[in-house]
Order: C-alpha cells, then structure tokens, then sequence
C-alpha cells in the first residue's frame, strides 16, 4: 500500500518550474510547496509556515531564499488545510475542517517526496505553530530521515481546563451548529470542526515540553525575548527541557526588522554542524 | 383709399397688439416646449447612457463576483468537502464580504449540476442547473426581476479538472442601485425586455433593458413657472389691452368721433343754415379740448362771418331786386321769381297786370323829375295797397308797374285791377304840385288752360296795356285774340329782332339822310336813320323804338347804331367830306358806353363832320351829366345838335343853357310855316328868330316842298332836311354826288 502511494505521488509530482511543486495528496487535494534543490551532501531543509499561512510566509521566505542560498536543498510546503492548491492564508472566520493528524500525513507525504529525490538527510524547521507542527510530526511518525528540528518562535498551545479537556460543544450535522467558533491561537474567533480544534488543543503546552524531552533528535529552539505572543514562562520552560534554547534579544515572534539576519545567523550555525 | 375711422383704426390697433402679444407668446410657448423637448431627448439620451454604463458596471460587478467567488479558494474547500457547504453558504460568505450589490444568493453544484448537500438556502437557487454553464439565466420577480449566473469551477488553473458548479442570484434592481446614484434614469420606469426563464448574454443584456428618464423636478418646475407667468401675463395683457382699449375709446376715439359728429352736425347745420351748434361736454385730452375750443371759436366766429354775410346777401338781394324810388320790386325780382315758375311748364292759372302812367314823360317835363319821382312813388303806394296780400309789385321801368295773380281767374285779376284804378283815381296828386289827374292804364293777360309762358304772357298784357292807352278806350283792358294787328306791330319776332341788332349791329341797317346847307343846298352831312332787318323786311322807326323803349333799352341800341355806323365809315361807304349826324337818345347820351363809342367814332374820323343829334328831355332829366358828356363830344369835335325842338314840354329857360350847336326844329313846327294859321306862323318865325339870334344854327326838318324850302331860307335855317332834298338812302346812294348841290325833288 504504501509502495503504491509513493508511486502515485512519484507519478503526480510535476516539477513544472523550479521554485514550485505540486503535489496531489491521497484525498485529490493538490498540496503546494517552493522548492529549492542545494548541494547533493548537504541536507535537505523543511520549513513549516506559521497557523493558517503560507510558505511565502516572510519569516519562511527569508530563509527559503537564505538557506537555497547557501546550498542547502529547501522544501516550503505550503499545508492544504483542507484547500485544494492552497496559495492565500487562511481566515480564522473559515471553516476550518483540517486536523493535525493532516498537517503530519502532508509533510510526510513531503517527506517522501524528498526521500524518493534521494534526499537522506532533513531538519525540519518550523515557525511558530509549524514548529509544533513539526514537533508533532517528530513525535508521530519518527522518520530517521530528519536529523534535527529548529523551531522558531515555537508556541507554547493552549492549556487544558481543570478536568483535562477543552469544553467544546458537540459535533454537529454539517450545519453551523457543527461547528465550534473558539479563540484559537492568534484567532479570536477560530470557525472550526470540533475534531479540528480537538485536534490542535491536544498539544497543551505541557505534550510540548514532554515531546521536547522525549525526542532523541537534537533540537534547538530559537526565541525572541519580545515574542508577545507567547506565555511569560514560556521560553523558561522550553529552557528547561533537553532542548537548546537560543534567544535573540530584542526580537518578537516574527523575527522582522533588524532581527531577521541574527535568525539566518542563528539558523546557519545550527546548520553547520550537520 | 377710402380713410378709416379711429374707432376702426383703435380697433385694428388693439387687435394688431393683441395677435403681437398672442403671437409673441405663442413663439415663447413653441420655443420653451422645442426647449423642453430637447431637454427631455437628451435626458432621455443621458438616461440610457447613463443606465448603459451602470449596467455596464453591474454585468462587470457580477462577473467580478462570480470570478471573485468561484477563485476563492474557501469555494474549492466547500467542493471538495461540502459537510459545512450549508455554513459556509448562508453564512461563510456573507463574513467574508461576497454578499453586497445585488447578489442574494450564492449555490454551488457539484459535477453532475446538483447542488451540494441538496441544501436549500433562505433564498433558493435552482436545485440543479437549468443549462451548461456558464451562462445567464434571466427570472421575472419583484421590480426587475433577478439574473442567474452560473459557472463552471475547476481544480486547476487551465480548467482541465472540473470540480463544480457555482450559480449567483442577483436581484437587477439592487444591482443597479447598488453604488449608483442615478441623476438621469429613473429605477422605477426601468423596462426589462427579456422573458421569464430566458437565458441571455451578459454582454448584450444592455440591449434588453431600457431606461426611462427620471423624472426633471427643475424641469417640471420650469415649465410649471413658465406656464403659470404665461397665464399671468397673458392675464396682465389682456387686462392691459382692455384699460387701453378703454383709456383709448374714453381719451381717443370717444372725444373724437364727438369732435368728428360735431364736425358733421356743424356741416349738416351749415347745408341746411346757419344754426348754432349744442353745447358741448369738455374732452378729457387736452390737445382735444384745446381742438374743440378752437373749433368752437371758429365755429362761432365763422356763425358770426356767416350771420354778417347772410345778411349782407340778403340785403345785397334785396337791394338788387328793389327799386330804389318806390321800395317795390324791380324787374330783376319779376324774372327772378318767375323764372322757375316759367321754366316747369308754364305758368298754371294766374293772371299778369300791367300798369302803365299815362302821359308820364309829359308830366315829368312838365313839372320836373322830383314830380316825375312822387308821381312815380305814389302809384307804387297805391298799387300796392290795392293787391292782396301776398301779391307782389314790380316796377319794371319808367313808370311801368306789373304783379302776378296766383290761382286767379279773369273775374278775380280784373277786380283787383279796378281796385288798383280806384286807388289811383282816389289818390291826390295835387300835393305834388300837380293840376291834371294821373291815371294808367291796365293790360291784363290771363294764363289759364293755355299755360302760357312768361314771355307770351308778357306781350299779351303789353298789347292789352297799349290797347287801355288808345284814346277813348277803357282803362283796363284784357287781352284778347282780335288785337291781332297790334300784335304784328310789336311782336314777339320783331323784339327778337330788335335784340339780336342789339348784340349784333350788323342786323342795323343804317338809312342816311343828306342834310344840305342853305341857301346853296350843298350836302353837308347825312342823318343816319336806323332800321332793323327782320327777315326780308325791314322794322320802321316806330316799331323799333317802342320796343327800345318800353324795355328801357335806350342805351344799348344807340351804342348798337354808333358800333353800325362806324362800321360803315370804316368800310368807306360814305364819302371822305360826308358827315354823318347820330341820333342819340336821352338815356342814351348820359350813358357812358354809349360816350365812349361816340368819342371813339369822332376821334376815328377827325376832319369828318360828326353830328350827335340829342332830344331836349335828355337835357331837361339829367342836365349836368348829359351837359358833361356833350362838352366832352364837342371837345372832341363833335357837333351837338338839338333834335325834335318843339315837340316836346320844355321851357324855353333851357334854350340858353343848352350846350349844343344845331337846333333842329321838328317837323311839326316846320309843317306850321306852311299850314299852320298866322300866330303858329309868327310865333315859328319868332323862335327861330329867337334861337338864330342866340347863336345857334338850325336845321329844318320835313323840307318836303319848294315852298317850305323857300320859307325855311328866308327864315335864316342854315341847313334842312326832307323828302324835298333826299329821302333816306343806303350809304352807297347817299355817298353818290356828295360835292353837287342836292337836286330837289330828287
């Protein structure tokens, strides 16, 4: 089975230009990636766009530009989040019927896009929401071909209530009362399934550091200290795990401005040791 | 051109001012409806431009929307999972901002054109696709109906893989409400021509809808305005035309069709006589008033002009058909107030009475002209008293009187002539210093079935007058046809006669008479003797001078004999040394045409001896004048003699102071020397002894034999005349031997 989707997705994948792929998922979606192919003995760099965006993303795109720039081989996949060659971000106010479970089974159909372009080696670098994302991936499908996760601006989820679970209301009938409206990340009113959002609250912040500590990847974290996105205890606590934590002072969640070059700086020297 | 009266020219004036206005108002009325038209067109044009364009926007807008939504990447998510297709339907794509304009319902279908999840929405779309997208469907509804876009939705951006359907409702009239402010086109007139369920053409849905122009309040306004100022001011003129109508009847027309019908009335009195005009009422124009005041005045002054020349006239009239002496009408009056009576036909029955003084020329020599006038005056007065009372007198002449008896028979006329005669007989005619009785005579003509005319009826009561005169006879005599004799003598052929030598002296036949100096017999100069050629027939002396005397024609007959007897002169029919001697009578040698001609006779012939033959009664009537004008002939040199000497009633004072150069005896006293009785003898011996010795010479007329011839020479007479020396001659007999003694006998 798996032999046969790989096939297809070989079949599928029409590197029409040399920036951006395609590539036609199980479920017909077509999921959209920049590609940028680098020096054969480096490795392969995946990047995770943020919640609900794209990999034009500009935090991605200085380091897809940053990193095919030194040689390395970068995938930018661009998650479908349920649309069909998805090229614009997401609204909160959509409805959003995407879980985590699909983000990991598309970047790991990117994955073996990459493995079947003879890629051997892969960090996995995510932003913000993607660098959960990828964590979660690590955790879930533990493919020997990432060698290292870097997350950037990583965020710390959403606790759970006091008896373990968010109260969310029932699933519904396809209608609007199937539908949850929650705040949800940067989103104040996050329109999504029940099963969606079930899926995203399961990564308390908690799951976050335990995944941290229970991975055997090296992974480096590299924060801002002005990231007021985050919780006050946030970067403390990632500090805390096996996790190597670098701080850029002075730079937000977003990495912008002067900030942007100490975070290809950052990355680069994690990179040089691979 | 017939001229127009001022009411008729006000009227036409009024008129004309009103077909202007109407006219003028008229031409703004046409020009304000052309501008209105005009204005309406180009709404109407801007209106469908303007609804052109805004539909132009609305088919982009909805191509915009159907584009917008069908690459909205949220619509791609709901075809590949159409759990929430409901959610995002009714709700999804209102938060996203795609439900705005006119665009009220949003459907997607899956491949096969049904819609998804078989969801029905609030405004519901057709639950599977009425055609092959993509295309336009277009449904009739409220206000304009709605379009139905439906298009096809693919995986991929060549539109290879077909994943759907997506169907937009939009309602067309909020469509074109929406971001559209129309100032031309009115929504609610806008007319789609497109059947219900008909698929159109977006591009050409222009060409289905019409737009009507809206409504132009200012427009409206403006023709509102105009329409009610038109009536306004039309109001305004009318009421104008008409005060002028009425300041023009009441300032103008009224005052002077017064002025004109006064004007009239003042001709109409002035045909029928002067009669004053009415009063009349102040005009209200000043200029009017100042016309009819200078009217008035002149009307008056004219009255007054005309009051003056009336009674001049009158008095001029009366004066000329009043004689003078008595106060009675003269003969002017007789044939002017009988005139028209003559001239319609005749006289009808009325009787003419001629009254005629006896013996008057004797009375008046006798006792003198002051006798002569009251003998005159006094027979008018007593005629007068005598008529009835509408009878009118006319003198005629002299002493000869006439009246006209209207609707009188011969019975009534002959009457009122014995009235007439008694009145005389009574009247006392010694106060005047008179001894003998004064009577007339009376002819009396009667006009009656016959219808005479004037004229004969005139000769009859002539002939009647001369008949009463005859010795023995009654004094009033009525004509009757037996006077048939009398009639030849002077009838109405010989008067014709007699005029027409009048005007024309070559009907005077001119008879000389040689009178020869004694004792030698020499002819000296002839007598021009006058006879007037009636035909084949000659008139007598008599005849003529009855007539010329008894219608005063005196002068005008001796001037016809002066104009006859030059004209004999100047044709040589007399002798170089052969005077001529010319009777002329008293009127006429006091007359002065008639001096004149003789003046111009004697000076023509200077050296030819001419003789003026007057009678003594010319010198006893008007002395002075006729004593002037024969100083004035001798002057000339001419020689006067005194005719007929004897025959008539003057003094012998006069001989003395008598200007004249020749006494000529009559024949009666001439006819005495030979047989008479002794004392007629002696007194004619003794006064043509007497006049011999005052100087004068004198002539013997009615020389008729040896003896008279023999008795005149011894009695001194320096020349003599008769049938004994020569009878009258035509000029060429009497011319002939002019140098021999006259033959007597002869």
């Amino acid at each position: 089975m798996t032999r046969l989707l790989l096939m297809a997705i070989c079949l599928l994948w029409l590197p029409a230009r040399a920036d951006q792929v395609e590539l036609t998922l199980p479920n017909q979606l077509v999921a959209r990636a920049e590609f940028r192919e680098g020096h054969p003995g480096k490795p392969a760099v995946v990047l995770m766009h943020g919640f609900l965006q794209t990999h034009d993303f500009p935090v991605i795109h200085r380091l897809t530009e940053h990193l095919g720039g030194a040689g390395y081989t970068v995938l930018a996949p661009t998650l479908t989040l349920g649309i069909s060659a998805r090229r614009q971000s997401l609204a909160c106010e959509a409805l959003h019927t995407h879980t985590q479970e699909d983000a990991i089974r598309e970047l790991d159909a990117w994955m073996k896009w990459l493995k079947a372009r003879r890629v051997q080696s892969v960090i996995l670098i995510g932003h913000s929401f993607g660098s959960m994302q990828a964590l979660a991936y690590t955790a879930e499908m533990h493919n020997p071909m990432v060698k290292k996760l870097i997350g950037i601006s990583i965020i710390e989820g959403r606790p759970i209530g006091r008896n373990g679970k968010e109260v969310l209301p029932a699933r519904g009938n396809g209608k609007s009362d199937g539908i949850v409206t929650q705040a949800f990340s940067f989103c104040q009113k996050f329109r999504a399934s029940p099963s969606t959002l079930e899926s995203y609250l399961a990564w308390t912040p908690r799951r976050i550091l335990n995944e941290v500590d229970r991975s055997r990847l090296p992974i480096t974290f590299i924060m801002g200290d002005r990231d007021d996105r985050l919780g006050p205890h946030w970067i403390a606590q990632l500090q805390k795990t096996r996790a190597k934590v670098r701080i850029i002072p002075g730079a937000n969640h977003f990495m912008d401005g002067e900030y942007e070059f100490d975070l290809l700086d950052r990355v680069s020297e994690e990179l040089k040791g691979l | 051109m017939k001229p127009l009266s001022i009411a008729r020219l006000s009227f036409l004036f009024v008129l004309t001012t009103s077909l202007l206005v109407a006219g003028l108002g008229l031409y703004f009325w046409l020009e304000i409806e052309r501008t209105r038209a005009e204005i309406v067109d180009n709404e109407r044009a801007a209106a469908s431009q303007e609804g052109r364009e805004a539909l132009a926007t609305v088919v982009q807008r909805i191509r915009n929307s159907a584009a917008n939504i069908a690459e909205w990447e949220e619509t791609r998510q709901q075809l590949y999972f159409p759990d929430y297709y409901a959610l995002w339907r009714d709700d999804r794509i209102k938060d996203a901002g795609f439900m705005n304009g006119g665009l009220r319902a949003v459907a997607l279908y899956d491949r096969h054109g049904e819609v998804l999840n078989h969801a029905v929405g609030e405004d519901p779309m057709p639950m599977a696709l009425p055609g092959h997208p993509p295309f336009t469907l277009y449904r009739q509804g409220q206000e304009l109906g709605v379009l139905y876009h439906f298009l096809p939705i693919h995986a991929d951006p060549a539109g290879k893989t077909l994943l759907g359907y997506l169907g937009l409702k939009f309602d067309l009239a909020r469509e074109l409400r929406h971001k559209h402010t129309y100032r031309f086109a009115d929504l609610s007139r806008v007319r789609v021509n497109l059947k219900d369920n008909a698929v159109t053409d977006l591009d050409k849905l222009g060409q289905a809808i019409e737009f009507a122009p809206a409504s132009n309040i200012e427009l409206q306004k403006f023709q509102s305005l105009f329409q009610s100022t038109m009536l306004r001011l039309s109001f305004v003129v009318l009421a104008t035309l008409f005060i002028a109508s009425f300041l023009l009847s009441f300032l103008v027309v009224r005052p002077l069709r017064r002025l004109s019908a006064r004007i009239d009335t003042f001709r109409d009195h002035d045909h029928a006589g002067n009669t004053p005009l009415p009063a009349s009422l102040p005009l209200p124009v000043l200029e009017l008033e100042n016309l009819r005041r200078s009217f008035d005045e002149y009307h008056a002054r004219l009255s007054e002009l005309h009051d003056n020349l009336e009674r001049s006239n009158r008095s001029f009239y009366d004066q000329a058909r009043q004689d003078a002496l008595t106060g009675v009408h003269n003969r002017r009056a007789f044939e002017e107030d009988w005139a028209a009576r003559d001239e319609g036909g005749g006289l009808g029955q009325v009787a003419l009475l001629l009254f005629d003084c006896d013996h008057f020329k004797a009375i008046n020599d006798t006792y003198g002209h002051n006798v002569g006038d009251a003998v005159i005056h006094a027979i008018a007065q007593c005629l007068q008293s005598a008529l009835r009372a509408d009878d009118r007198l006319y003198r005629l002449g002299g002493d000869e009187f006439a009246t006209l008896l209207v609707d009188t028979d011969a019975h009534i006329a002959e009457t009122v002539a014995e009235r007439c005669l008694e009145h005389i007989l009574a009247h006392d005619f010694r106060q005047y210093g008179m001894s003998e009785p004064v009577t007339v005579s009376i002819g009396l003509a009667l006009s009656d079935k016959e219808k005479l005319c004037l004229g004969e009826l005139q000769k009859r009561a002539d002939l009647a007058m001369y008949t009463a005169k005859r010795p023995g006879n009654r004094k009033i005599i009525a004509y009757s046809q037996d006077m048939g004799d009398i009639s030849a003598l002077v009838g109405n052929r010989e008067i014709t006669a007699v005029f027409q030598a009048i005007q024309d002296p070559g009907a005077i036949e001119i008879h000389y008479q040689k009178v020869a100096r004694l004792p030698s017999l020499t002819p000296e100069y002839s007598e021009a003797l006058t006879r007037v050629r009636d035909g084949d027939s000659l008139l007598p002396p008599g005849a003529i001078f009855s007539i010329v005397q008894a219608r005063n024609l005196d002068a005008e007959f001796d001037h016809a004999v002066l104009r006859a007897v030059a004209n004999d002169l100047a044709a040589g029919r007399l002798p170089p040394d052969m005077g001529v001697s010319i009777n002329i009578s008293a009127p006429g040698i006091v007359h002065t045409k008639v001096l004149e001609a003789a003046l111009e006779l004697v000076r023509a012939h200077q050296g030819r001896k001419i003789v003026v033959e007057i009678t003594e009664t010319a010198l006893i009537t008007q002395i002075e004048t006729a004593s002037a004008h024969i100083l004035r002939l001798r002057e000339a040199g001419a020689l006067v003699a005194l005719d007929d000497f004897g025959s008539g009633y003057s003094s012998l004072r006069y001989l003395a102071s008598m200007p004249v150069n020749l006494v000529k005896f009559d024949i009666s006293m001439i006819h005495m020397l030979e047989s008479g009785d002794d004392r007629q003898r002696r007194m004619i011996r003794e006064i043509a002894g007497l006049v011999l010795g005052a100087g004068y010479e004198m002539v013997a007329e009615g020389v008729e034999s040896q003896t008279l011839l023999d008795l005149v020479i011894e009695l001194g007479f320096t020349h003599a005349q008769g049938y004994f020396l020569g009878r009258p001659a035509l000029p060429e007999a009497a011319g002939s031997g002019n140098d021999a003694p006259v033959s007597p006998g002869s």
